[in-house]
């Protein structure tokens, strides 16, 4: 019989070290993903190591750089609201506010979502358009990892045993840019069957899709096309094209695989043309 | 009719609406015994398999595990609404995915949940049939070797495999009547399977007492079925059943026969103690009941005038792996194969097939919303063939006072086109939308619908009580619609006595009379009509009495407000006695305990010279009827496909409403669970297995997918055969909303989709493809 | 089975220390510990919002959050609404605009829309929908719910 045991450390070297050591240790966040699964019989871990003592895993700060760092433990509510994301960081801000709903986005941790490697989710696109950076705090100490690195398949990321994800680094450029998140679900509060985030300032673009592959999609030749046609509707056509090609998406029950690659274009075209509107800086 | 007076027609609050809002209601899974065990079940992992043996020993060694149950503790006894196929727990074999095949009963949920998961069965996998097409092949493996044995009270179609229900019907000469027609429109319209979704999942709690006899409280549209159902299955007599329904949280048809409580009761049984079984939401989903999907082709004739004259159709429902009530329900479609028209040709013919997938059982509408749908759908084509409006068609062929059903019952009122002229008017239909905003395209699509309201016996009981209060017992269940609250106003209406002066007594077989359940749109029509003859027996003994003790005869007296009986002319005019001195005399010297009580039945003849049958399941029990029309704004994502519901106007003929905010409150919790039905809820079945078993992966409408607001005009003209004038509102605000919805969205695009839900998926390919 | 964990909040003004097992969750707490029954289990994975109670003055799904999680916290459920005999504003508003139908939705509903009118005083229906957007209600159709949202924002703040 096996017996869940409960730590709630107020270090973060303390969370590490107990979730080193026992691969069945699950470490706890938000809680909004692992205790529904807990609820589902899908988990019997060994431990429940809570995170939400932590001081160092609480927080957004904007550095001097001009960077921000989100502490893993910041509620989805908290980064949703947050004035420390400004301009093109709202892009993450606005990614947040689409989550679930109120109570879940008041208790959600964007670490826990981001660890959890959903790719339907909605950081996920958001973190790679932004070109965000996952700081891990493992057993061998920290390390950074570019979030279009950071997740490797379907809820399966770059984490290694005993790894948290401990913050969450916005770099200072994509601040500059214009940026949208567009999301189209059944529902809302759904998981996306598509969604689009966009970045766009003068000398770039970049573009992550969700929900239509096993990670967030990219194509650098889709990018380079709509940089080098000037985000023109025939060059948002070919761009739109070649991220079909990138894509791998699923039938589920949010759409077909088909229907998906139909929405990809057309909600491309929506998400650059909202994020043009938005004020030039 | 007796002329109704306060407080019918008033919005009074819920009776128990207090309690519900403080959180002090009690549901079965709110209820708690002493030594109280908690139950889990095992469900089966194959569509179809043999059940060879148990391992129970790792569960029943675990700490605080009392009792294990599985088929080996039940013998072939089978339950049943219209086919008895159903054991109280599989037993031999399993015929669905997610079918209870084991259960537990431990000190606590995680021990039960525990032990669940400890016990080992052993299958052989047999082919399944998950599909109807695989169902009906030549040679396909049958669900139920034994269905030529079992107990079927309709004319069952024994020896064709898995064919469980099959029924034709013709009126007229349908081969003549196309011949008359100079537009003919065919087409095949399939039909998703969608979760009832009340928010309670199904929940029983079971208790022995030291005679044996068992209590079971659970979450149950009906008692009266639970404790037939558990008499047939489990072998007790009715006298060691007892049944009672606390509050229950939404029902919808999915509770109109037993769910779990056959195996809570065998856990109690063999714990020896009460258990409480309470299912999660994917163990609901998975093991309890659907709307039935299937398809149905339909092919209707017109003259170039735009009068109807013919109609096939050829319907089939997907039953799923045991009967429950799908030969009714089938058979309740091709009832409405005219829908609410005059049509003098039609031939029908369903058929319920027995699939490997969870059963389809009652869904508000009954099969009906099915049949609209296609049915709606088919008049918007051929409107769209004549050249003729939408509505001016509907009106032309509307069922007139008059005429006949489908089955050759009278109709005796008809207000559908007064329904129709009255959503045209309050949409303003002849007026164009306005204008789509860009990347947007908008719609406007009407249905009309007719429903029954009549159905099934019931009986009410209703007594003085010695300080002059009412007490009025019935066996139906208030599931939330209401009907404790409007049962109560008629009866206070009956004696001019405030509601508060009302009790209703809690739903319990020890003590109520018979009521067939709280479905079919049935309470507050048949058990309402069964409180008002049982009130005014009990009203002219109070005033036989009243007229005895004031001395003057029974008409010089009548009942005033307050509960009194007033002397009206003569000598002693204005000498009252109150009800509580009636009482009094009552039971301490003359005539016995004040008490009245009626027994009614729906019986409504057919009439074979109108309709030609065969392995009709008759419907003489279903009568009075109501209409309505819904017109619907639609606006569509051009990008997307995407259907976004702007405006829905509901004009239903309520008869009477006894209680206007709760009817309206139906109409717009109707139209809600219809608009799902048509645009996203979908049981996707991959073969046999439920792809979307939580609310994580199958939406219901939240705040944001209903319209802003849902205009609802209630038509009274109070039916002339209820005491209060009232007609059934429960299930008609469904029935018509799909194909609303549908013909809005045909009205934007230009073209119809025939296939339900109306995913904007499906949209988004009809736009593609013009 | 679980390992122990002693935790300490306060649920609707009162101090509970409860002994519970690592993964049991607030609302297993709530319902078959403290027999607070009002909160209602309809799904178990924080969809349908029947199990919505205040974690310190903010909307959580009981379901979701491990009581172990929560030592000092206070709690607000269903049941510490009412003042003795008289029901808050929102529920009483609920009573009267006819909201409640089978009542399973409206104990996380009426804690969601008093979440709602204590951020926002004059909430639009908009501002309504999007609120309780995460309460599903199988019976009204919403309608006589943002109604009762709204009366009972009208009498908060006239």
């Amino acid at each position: 019989m096996t017996t869940t045991r409960f730590h709630a450390p107020e270090r973060l070297d303390e969370a590490i070290r107990l979730l080193a050591a026992d691969d069945e240790a699950r470490p706890l966040a938000g809680g909004q993903t692992l205790v529904a699964m807990l609820n589902a019989d899908l988990l019997s871990p060994s431990q429940i190591i809570s995170l939400h003592r932590i001081a160092a895993l609480k927080g957004i700060e904007k550095r001097s750089d001009g960077s921000v760092r989100i502490g893993a433990m910041t509620t989805h509510a908290g980064l949703a609201r947050s004035d420390v994301l400004r301009d093109g960081h709202r892009l993450l801000a606005q990614a947040a506010g689409r989550i679930g709903h109120e109570a879940i986005r008041n208790r959600g941790t964007i670490g826990g979502a981001v660890a959890h490697g959903d790719p339907s989710a909605d950081y996920p696109p958001a973190l790679v358009a932004l070109d965000a950076v996952i700081e891990a705090v493992g057993p061998k100490g920290k390390r950074e990892i570019p979030a279009s690195d950071f997740f490797q398949g379907f809820l399966t990321t770059a984490l290694g045993q005993g790894e948290i994800v401990a913050a969450i680094i916005l770099p200072p450029s994509l601040n500059q840019a214009r940026t949208h998140y567009e999301k189209f679900a059944r529902v809302e509060g759904d998981f996306a069957t598509v969604s689009v985030a966009v970045a766009l300032w003068r000398g770039g673009v970049r573009i992550a899709l969700g929900g239509v592959g096993p990670v967030p999609v990219r194509s650098a030749e889709a990018e380079a096309e709509l940089q080098a046609g000037q985000l023109s509707d025939a060059a948002i056509n070919d761009a739109g094209a070649l991220l079909v090609a990138a894509s791998d998406p699923l039938d589920d029950v949010r759409g077909s695989a088909d229907y998906r690659r139909r929405l990809i274009p057309r909600l491309v075209k929506r998400a650059i043309r909202a994020a043009q509107a938005k004020d030039a800086r | 009719m007796n002329a109704p007076g306060a407080p019918i027609g008033l919005s009074l609050p819920r009776r128990e609406a207090g309690e519900k809002a403080t959180g002090a209601a009690l549901y079965a899974g709110d209820m708690v015994m002493a030594g109280m065990l908690h139950g889990a079940i095992v469900q089966s992992p194959h569509a179809h398999a043999r059940i060879l043996g148990y391992d129970i020993t790792e569960a029943m060694a675990l700490p605080g595990v009392r009792a294990v149950v599985t088929g080996d503790d039940i013998e072939f006894r089978y339950m049943g609404l219209v086919v008895k196929d159903e054991t109280a727990i599989a037993k031999a074999k399993v015929r669905y995915i997610g079918e209870p095949v084991a259960a537990v009963a431990a000190i606590d949920v995680e021990t039960a949940r525990r032990a669940a998961q400890l016990i080992e069965v052993r299958y052989q996998p047999l082919p399944a049939v998950t599909t109807i097409e695989e169902a009906l092949r030549d040679g396909a493996p049958l669900l139920h070797e034994d269905f030529a044995k079992y107990t079927k009270i309709y004319d069952a179609p024994v020896g064709r495999g898995n064919l469980l229900a099959h029924s034709i019907a013709t009126q007229g000469d349908p081969a003549k009547g196309f011949a008359m027609a100079d537009a003919v429109v065919e087409e095949t319209y399939a039909i998703a399977a969608q979760y009832h979704a009340y928010m309670e999942p199904c929940a029983a709690l079971a208790a022995f007492d030291p005679s044996g006899k068992v209590t079971v409280w659970s979450s149950t549209q009906s008692i009266f079925r639970t404790q037939a159902n558990l008499h047939e299955c489990l072998g007790l007599p009715m006298t060691k059943i007892r049944c009672i329904a606390p509050r229950v949280g939404g029902g919808f048809g999915g509770k109109s026969e037993a769910t779990i409580e056959p195996i809570a009761v065998l856990l109690a049984k063999k714990a020896r103690a009460p258990v409480r079984l309470v299912l999660s939401r994917n163990q609901d989903m998975t093991a309890m009941r659907s709307r039935h999907p299937g398809w149905i082709r339909l092919k209707t004739g017109a003259t170039r005038e735009g009068r109807l004259v013919a109609r096939e159709c050829e319907l089939w429902f997907d039953g799923g792996a045991y009967a429950d009530d799908s030969p009714a329900v089938m058979n309740f479609a091709l009832y409405f194969v005219r829908g609410p028209y005059d049509i003098p040709n039609v031939h029908c013919e369903g058929h319920a097939v027995y699939t490997n997938r969870m059963r389809a059982g009652a869904f508000r509408g009954f099969g009906n919303p099915q049949m609209t749908f296609a049915s709606e759908s088919q008049m918007d084509a051929l409107a769209k063939k004549l050249g003729m409006d939408p509505i001016e068609f509907r009106i032309k062929n509307a069922l007139p006072k008059g005429a006949r059903w489908f089955g050759g019952q009278a109709v005796t009122e008809s207000t559908l086109v007064e329904a129709l002229e009255t959503a045209r008017d309050r949409a303003g239909w002849i007026k164009p939308l306005a204008p789509a905003p860009l990347g947007k395209r908008r719609g406007r699509g009407v249905a009309a619908m007719a429903h029954s309201s009549a159905f099934l016996s019931t009986g009410a009981i209703v007594r003085l009580q010695n300080d002059g209060t009412i007490a009025v017992q019935v066996g139906a269940v208030d599931i939330g619609q209401g009907s404790d609250t409007a049962l109560a106003q008629m009866a206070a209406s009956a004696f001019q006595l405030p509601v508060e002066q009302i009790n209703l007594a809690t739903p319990d077989t020890d003590s109520a009379p018979y009521n067939s359940g709280t479905n079919a749109s049935r309470v507050t029509f048949m058990v309402g009509k069964a409180v008002g003859e049982a009130a005014f027996k009990v009203r002219d003994q109070i005033i036989e009495h009243a007229a005895a003790m004031l001395g003057v005869t029974r008409d010089e007296v009548s009942l005033a407000p307050g509960g009194r009986v007033v002397v009206t002319g003569g000598s002693r005019r204005n000498a009252e006695v109150s009800f509580a001195d009636v009482a009094a005399r009552s039971i301490w010297a003359v005539g016995g305990p004040v008490t009245g009580s009626s027994a009614v039945m729906a019986s409504h003849a057919m009439d074979k010279s109108h309709t030609k049958m065969s392995g009709w399941l008759s419907f003489e029990a279903v009568g009075i009827y109501t209409f309505g029309a819904q017109v619907v704004e639609v606006e569509i994502d051009e990008v997307t496909g995407a259907v976004e519901i702007m405006r829905a106007v509901c004009v239903h003929d309520v008869g009477r409403a006894i209680n206007p905010g709760a009817t309206v409150g139906q109409i717009e919790g109707g139209f809600a669970q219809g608009l799902g039905y048509g645009l996203f809820e979908d049981m996707v079945f991959e073969d046999g297995r439920l792809a979307n078993p939580s609310f994580m992966d199958y939406k219901i409408p939240s705040a944001l997918e209903v319209p802003k607001k849902i205009e609802c005009v209630l038509i009274e003209k109070p039916e002339a055969s209820h005491p209060f004038g009232a007609r059934g509102i429960g299930e008609p605000p469904l029935v018509g909303a799909a194909a609303a919805i549908a013909n809005a969205v045909a009205n934007a695009i230009g073209k119809s989709i025939t296939r339900l839900p109306l995913t904007p998926e499906r949209v988004l390919r009809a736009m593609l493809e013009e | 089975m679980s390992e122990r964990v002693a935790v300490e909040f306060k649920v609707n003004g009162a101090t509970h220390r409860v002994s519970v097992p690592a993964t049991r969750t607030l609302m297993a707490v709530l319902r078959d510990d403290l027999g607070l029954t009002g909160t209602k289990n309809g799904c178990e994975q924080g969809v349908c919002g029947s199990c919505t109670v205040l974690v310190d003055g903010a909307p959580a799904r009981a379901c979701l959050a491990l009581a172990a999680t929560l030592p000092g916290v206070e709690i607000v459920t269903v049941e510490g609404l009412a003042q003795g005999d008289t029901l808050s504003p929102v529920q009483q508003a609920f009573l009267d605009a006819g909201a409640i139908q089978c009542g399973f939705c409206m104990p996380g509903m009426i804690i969601q829309a008093t979440a709602l009118l204590t951020e926002n005083k004059r909430p639009s229906d908009d501002d309504i929908r999007h609120s309780i957007s995460g309460n599903l209600c199988r019976c009204s159709g919403y309608a006589k719910v943002i109604e009762a949202i709204s009366l009972a924002a009208s009498r908060l703040a006239p």
